[in-house]
């Protein structure tokens, strides 16, 4: 299998804002960076550049692992607007 | 005077059951669901054992219900480092074997059997059939948090226009990461200990190659589990098949994914790589990834069941288990959904909704098979926080078998040698006698 088709085939309406936000700030005192690894959805990735995580909301899964996973309270989560982001067919 | 009698939060499994319950009984309820349709932000495994409570609710429910394939034959597989070990189970399928779609079996005797199905479709349907039993649903609508009132809850607060809804009791049914049973001050907040994350790719063959792959006939189907496929990060795989497609996913427990510094869809990916699976999904197309969290906390993380003006079922009570062997969370929230809206019901007739009156709702929970069964399997899901059991295990069964079933011109050893041979270097005999006595008092 390749993994890169995985994040082809799931079906969402997108929002036209972000649901979660870093507060990246508080990033400073976390060595882990679970949230980098842990979201099934790829939604963050580290910038070498900016020295920070950065955050994509448009594949969330919306399953909330980054929000138990963050321990410095680095995450303002929300779940997106009613009716709003992934939507399972399940078929 | 309000306008409705109970709000519940959440169309999955406990929300419309209680739902379900409240307007058979008369009173007037509103549904509340953030996806745009029922069961669009919702996935399981999955197979559903039967239950009782809907088919309490409507005759004939598990009959009409949108299901896949009625499980007969379930399988354990031991993943060891270079073979794998499997157990299986298959009942004769005396129910499920060549009846034709149309005719299925009466709604009764499928009541204790195992269906897999998808939760778009059924919790969909399943809303639709609430509503009309006379529930209000409104889709696409989240509730953005709780309205309290002198430490009561009186409402939930929407992104209406009228922003907010009124009603003597809410019902919380939002699943696992239950935002607003925190807001309730219900529970402290989400423990890593105590979640699992499942990662899930479906994917689509023909329905003879499903049936011909796990010996399967008509409308049968099978479930397997897997253990040790994780690379030592607590969880396990599993294959469901349906009808025309097979869910392939793994189940990991969040603190030990971040301990191993591990990406679930790596997992994934070589799990649906490995021989055992690779083999089963040969040919099948890849149609939709998901994820979600699940409960695996047992008891402990089980919040305050009830307070003034509020009661909370299904996942987010954490009412969800594994015992290692069957995974079941969608029977314990259609019951415990059910008795919520049972109590709610009462309360709501007799004009209190105080906090005394809804822990009405706790022991009758404590009275079902929802908080006895957790209870009976608790030990079992704190014996499966042992690493252990994920890792070392899985490669010693392997090892065990290796030698059991190699003949290479060597003399033969004795069981006992090649057991010891086998736990070499990977559990100590202390540990491995801790928890085998651990194991029996767990499901002994
Ligand atoms: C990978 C995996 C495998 C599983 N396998 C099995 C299995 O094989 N068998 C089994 O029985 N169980 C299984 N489970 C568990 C099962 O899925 C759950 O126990 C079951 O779904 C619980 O139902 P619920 O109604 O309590 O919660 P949910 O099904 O999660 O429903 C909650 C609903 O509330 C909605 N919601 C949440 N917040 C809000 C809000 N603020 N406003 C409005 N709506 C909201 C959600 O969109 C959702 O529809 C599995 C779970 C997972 C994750
Ligand atoms: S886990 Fe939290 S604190 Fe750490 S990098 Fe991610 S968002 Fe920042
Ligand atoms: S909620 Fe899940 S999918 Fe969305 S960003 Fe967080 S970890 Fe990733």
């Amino acid at each position: 299998m390749n993994i890169e088709g995985i994040f082809d085939v799931t079906s969402y309406r997108v929002n036209t804002e972000a649901h979660i936000r870093v507060v990246h700030e508080r990033c400073a005192g976390c060595s882990v960076r679970a949230c980098t690894f842990a979201c099934p959805a790829r939604c963050y990735t580290w910038s070498e550049e900016r020295e920070r995580v950065e955050f994509a909301y448009e594949a969330c899964l919306e399953c909330g692992t980054c929000l138990v996973l963050c321990d410095q309270g680095a995450l303002d989560w929300h779940y997106p607007r009613g009716g709003f982001g992934v939507r399972f067919r399940g078929t | 005077m309000h306008k409705v009698d109970a709000i519940v939060v959440g169309a999955g499994p406990a929300g419309t059951t209680a739902a379900l319950t409240l307007a058979l009984a008369g009173a007037r309820v509103v549904l509340l669901e953030r996806a745009e349709t029922p069961g669009g932000k919702n996935m399981f495994g999955g197979m559903v054992v039967a239950c009782a409570a809907p088919e309490e609710l409507l005759p004939g429910f598990w009959q009409d219900a949108p299901w896949e394939r009625q499980v007969v034959k379930r399988v354990l597989t031991v993943v060891g480092e270079h073979s794998a070990t499997t157990v299986a189970y298959h009942g004769d399928g005396s129910a499920a074997d060549s009846a034709p779609a149309a005719a299925r079996v009466s709604s009764d005797a499928l009541v204790g059997t195992g269906l897999t199905l998808f939760r778009p479709r059924f919790d969909r349907w399943y809303a639709e059939r609430a509503r009309d039993a006379g529930v209000t649903l409104l889709t696409g609508c989240l509730v953005e948090g709780l309205v309290l009132q002198n430490g009561r809850v009186s409402g939930v607060r929407v992104a209406r226009p009228d922003g907010v809804l009124e009603a003597p009791v809410v019902v919380l049914c939002d699943g696992t990461l239950s935002l607003l049973g925190k807001d309730a001050g219900l529970h402290q907040g989400f423990r890593p200990d105590q979640l699992a994350l499942g990662v899930r790719a479906l994917y689509r063959l023909p329905e003879e190659q499903i049936a011909e792959r796990f010996g399967l006939v008509g409308q049968q189907g099978a479930t397997q589990e897997f253990l040790g496929c994780t690379e030592g990060v607590r969880g396990g795989g599993f294959v469901y098949t349906q009808t025309e497609t097979l869910a392939v996913g793994v189940v990991l427990h969040l603190d030990s994914l971040k301990i191993r510094c591990l990406a679930p869809y790596q997992l994934l990916e070589r799990f649906v790589a490995s021989p055992y699976v690779a083999t089963l999904i040969r040919g099948g197309r890849l149609v939709e990834y998901s994820a979600h969290l699940l409960p695996e906390g047992g008891l402990k993380m089980v919040p305050r069941l009830s307070g003034a003006g509020v009661l909370v079922a299904g996942d987010a009570a954490a009412l969800c288990y594994t015992n290692g062997l069957a995974q079941e969370g969608m029977n314990l929230a259609m019951t415990s959904g059910k008795l919520a809206g049972e109590v709610a019901v009462e309360a709501v007739a007799a004009g209190d909704v105080s906090a005394a009156r809804l822990a009405a709702y706790d022991e009758r929970l404590r009275e079902s098979f929802v908080l006895r069964d957790m209870k009976t399997y608790d030990r079992a899901v704190h014996l499966l926080h042992r690493d252990r059991i994920f890792s070392a295990y899985p490669k010693m069964v392997g090892a065990l078998m290796d030698g059991l079933y190699r003949s290479d011109c060597e003399p033969k050893r004795r069981l006992g040698r090649l057991g010891r041979t086998a736990m070499g270097g990977r559990v100590a005999l202390r540990e491995l006698v801790v928890d085998l006595v651990e194991a029996g008092r767990s499901y002994l």
